[in-house]
């Protein structure tokens, strides 16, 4: 329910033991280890870890899981909790064995690219050789001891006649064989003795022609290509070879998955241990701790014969310390919201708790549904029960659970199921029934849904105020909180009090000259409050400002709640629309296919509707939370807190 | 005026029908358009993130719903009254429309863009791509707004 108060540990210990004291550490996940101060640093070196080498096996493992995933994928059911292994059996050192084996499938993908990339290569050449196949003459002949034979294209444009006339003007005793042709070229033997041959090739140069080689290639272009296809077939026989290698090591995969978390977790402590310093015999080590384990950890360090303090922070530290929530099962849901958001400052106060009840409220007045809520429900409470999920993704889930609760309840209060579902199926079978009774409804009494967003808004901002004023007392601003929040709400009395005369007594004239007088003191204090930290001429224009600020401010976000009815509305109406149009097919009387027609609607519609509904009442409520709420109190900028503790990718430690 | 009644309301009432489901229509097409653009590049690289992709790539698809909407509550309001329809009511209906005409086109087509640039957080951050799609729900929320205003306008013209 706070934010958890932590010491800073200062710690020494004989090297011969440090790795059993490391590991102590880690399996207890309680100690965050930091950089030495300068002071440290020159007395003692750096103390240096295997992090690099530790890392490119770990990096060996998840390739080889990736493959084993490529080659022989894991059928594994749609929702299935991680297995779980005591914590002891991740810190063990992982054998031989297992590194040679994810070696060796990273190797065997290895050698089935190398033999893509060769197939690929074959086939290019087996293409090269179409055009020859035709040609009984072996692919290296050069010529005779005095005429020379040369391979070649030329473009198919105007036949070989140019060529031909061009060959006999520049050379006497050369000719031009054709041997095929395809859409763009033809392949000819060009044949001359060899003294003409350089003269030859140049008058054909000027028509197109180019010369072919074939690259060592022996034999006629039947035969190469004979050897190539066998080649290919030896090529396609080892890659199945060594695909089946691969697969046939896929009942190692949970032994691959634990060498890899085992390695997760030694990098994690190989990460701490870049942060020692050593000295000849002893090691030095740095970092925080909460406060409420340190009666557990004295025991331990004792039992290690270590030397070691500990103590609060001051508060110009109060920025290092790292920042670790505690929560009850209820505000926990919301550390998503403040995660995803920023950690509050070490030294302020842990939204999550103040903002639990509004969030989840808000998110049901927006969504407002029965039916959605139950899926909501469902769907939190199977994945629940089937995943274990743990972490944020059990926040999630207990987000959806609450959400879907206040989602319900509301779409109780609103009449709500799937939109008017009951209302329209009713009426399909010719019923003339109104639908569910509702307390209120978003489309007829949308103003009264419009102003009680803003009331609840109202509401919001002041527990917000409430938060930032009791903060400022407790740090001895008892001004400023004066000034600031306590004018504010002496305004607001004000304001009230003359709404209440205008729209409700009309006639009471004290009320409101009560009401006027405390609204004008009230500015007074505000305005008078916003000059004590000005200076010079910033005396008179503080107040300027600071009027300027407040009214557009609580415009800006009383107005912004009216998106609560906005979304309400919206999720309702669309609802509405699919129902009737799902109906409509059933206008004359229901038919077995006009029922199908109503239910394949009703379910793609309010999929659809139910998704964004989903996401967007999040995104909102969210929104309604991290600007406006936490801009009146909240400071943000805490770092997490990460101690060394057992990481773990694909298996989950014990409990 | 005796031009407009030469046309007849029902007419005029239709037009604005049409454009709530056209504008709104032609806004998702291209949303959808510039988003499937991007997730197709990434899928010809990595075809395992299709599902993602696909999810980013609908997300501009509201709009068009949202016209489609506004077009089934004007047509069916403007049918059950007919020939009836006084260019007055005609011209309410058109106004009513307008709305999510133009909130659907331009906001559509503005979530593309920004579903198209979470499609490159999945590609290169895959762990954070959902934050991504708040960042094209935050554009949603004024189709959703436009949706309101013609739904309201609409409901308060008695035909």
């Amino acid at each position: 329910m706070a934010i958890l108060q932590m010491k800073r540990l200062r710690l020494m210990i004989l090297r011969s033991k440090k790795e059993a004291l490391l590991q102590e550490l880690t399996k207890r996940g309680c100690v965050q280890l930091t950089e030495l101060d300068e002071e440290a640093r020159e007395l003692l070196r750096p103390a240096g870890s295997e992090l690099m080498a530790l890392k490119s096996e770990q990096a060996a493992y998840e390739k080889a899981l990736a493959l084993l995933g490529r080659y022989a994928p894991a059928k594994s059911p749609l929702l299935s909790a991680k297995p779980e292994l005591p914590e002891n059996s991740f810190l063990e050192k992982e054998g031989e064995e297992s590194l040679a084996l994810a070696r060796k499938i990273a190797d065997a993908d290895e050698r089935i690219r190398h033999i893509a990339a060769e197939e690929s290569r074959r086939r290019g050449v087996i293409e090269s050789l179409q055009p020859w196949l035709a040609l009984d003459l072996p692919l290296e002949t050069a010529g005779t001891e005095r005429a020379a034979l040369v391979f070649g294209t030329l473009p198919l444009k105007g036949g070989l006649a140019p060529a031909e006339q061009a060959l006999a003007e520049a050379v006497e005793e050369a000719e031009l064989f054709p041997v095929s042709q395809d859409k763009k070229e033809q392949y000819v033997l060009l044949l001359c003795t060899k003294e003409y041959l350089p003269a030859a090739q140049e008058a054909l140069r000027g028509q197109g022609f180019n010369a072919v080689s074939f690259g060592g290639l022996t034999g006629t272009a039947k035969e190469a290509e004979l050897r190539e296809c066998k080649a290919l077939e030896e090529l396609a026989a080892e890659k199945a070879a060594l695909a089946e290698e691969i697969k046939s090591e896929a009942g190692h995969r949970d032994e691959l998955k634990l060498a890899c978390d085992r390695l997760n977790t030694r990098v994690g402590m190989a990460e701490a241990e870049e942060h020692l310093a050593e000295s000849d015999s002893v090691i030095f080590l740095e970092g925080w701790m909460p406060a409420e384990k340190e009666e557990e950890l004295a025991g331990l360090f004792a039992a290690y014969d270590c030397a070691w303090e500990c103590e609060d922070p001051s508060e110009e530290e109060y920025a290092q310390v790292p920042v670790k929530l505690r929560n009850n099962k209820f505000s926990n849901a919301l550390n998503m919201v403040t995660d995803m958001y920023s950690l509050p400052a070490y030294g302020s106060v842990d939204a999550n708790p103040i903002m639990a009840p509004f969030f989840i409220l808000f998110y049901g007045l927006m969504m407002a549904d029965m039916g959605y809520g139950l899926i909501m429900i469902a769907a939190a409470l199977v994945a629940m029960k089937k995943i274990k999920p743990r972490g944020g993704t059990l926040a999630f889930c207990q987000l959806l659970l609450y959400g879907g609760i206040s989602t319900f309840i509301m779409g109780a209060l609103t009449g709500g199921f799937f939109g008017n579902a009951p209302e329209i199926i009713a009426g399909m079978f010719g019923s003339s029934w109104k639908g569910l009774p509702h307390l209120f409804s978003p489309v007829e009494d949308s103003n009264m849904v419009l102003y009680g967003a803003m009331v609840l808004g109202v509401l919001h901002l002041n527990t917000g105020m409430a938060v930032s004023f009791v903060q400022k007392c407790r740090k001895g601003d008892v001004a400023g909180a004066l000034f600031e929040e306590g004018s504010q709400w002496i305004i607001l009395v004000g304001g009230v009090m003359l709404a209440l005369q205008m729209l409700v007594f009309k006639t009471n004239g004290t009320l409101h000259t009560v009401g006027l007088a405390v609204l004008i003191a009230g500015a007074v204090l505000l305005l008078f409050g916003s000059t004590r930290g000005a200076k010079g001429i910033g005396k008179l224009t503080a107040p300027f400002g600071c009027i300027y600020n407040t009214l557009t401010g609580w415009f800006g976000d009383i107005l912004s709640y009216s998106r609560i009815m906005a979304l309400m509305l919206a999720g309702g109406v669309v609802a509405q629309v699919f129902n009737t149009i799902a109906a409509m097919p059933s206008k004359n009387g229901v038919t077995i296919a006009s029922g199908i027609a109503f239910i394949l609607i009703f379910l793609i519609g309010h999929a659809l509707n139910f998704a964004l509904n989903l996401l967007g009442c999040f995104v909102h409520d969210l929104r309604l939370q991290c600007l406006e709420f936490f801009g009146k109190f909240y400071q943000d900028g805490g770092k997490p807190f990460e101690p060394m503790k057992v990481r773990t990718k694909y298996i989950n430690p014990e409990e | 005026m005796e031009f407009l009644n030469s046309i007849s309301g029902y007419a005029l009432g239709l037009l604005g029908a049409g454009i709530a489901a056209f504008m709104a229509g032609i806004g998702s097409a291209k949303g959808t358009g510039i988003a499937g653009e991007a997730g197709a590049g990434l899928v010809s690289e990595d075809p395992s993130k299709f599902g993602k992709a696909m999810i980013l790539q609908v997300i501009p698809g509201t709009q068009g719903l949202y016209g489609f909407v506004i077009w089934f509550l004007a047509y069916s309001k403007l049918a059950a009254v007919g020939d009836a329809v006084t260019v007055a009511q005609g011209m309410q209906v058109l106004a009513a429309c307008l709305p999510i005409g133009f909130g659907g086109l331009l906001s559509g087509i503005a979530q593309g863009k920004v579903a198209a640039a979470s499609i490159n957080i999945l590609a290169k951050k895959p762990d954070d791509w959902s934050k991504g799609m708040i960042l094209c729900i935050t554009v949603e929320f004024y189709a959703i707004l436009s949706l309101l205003a013609s739904f309201m306008m609409l409901n308060a013209i008695a035909l």
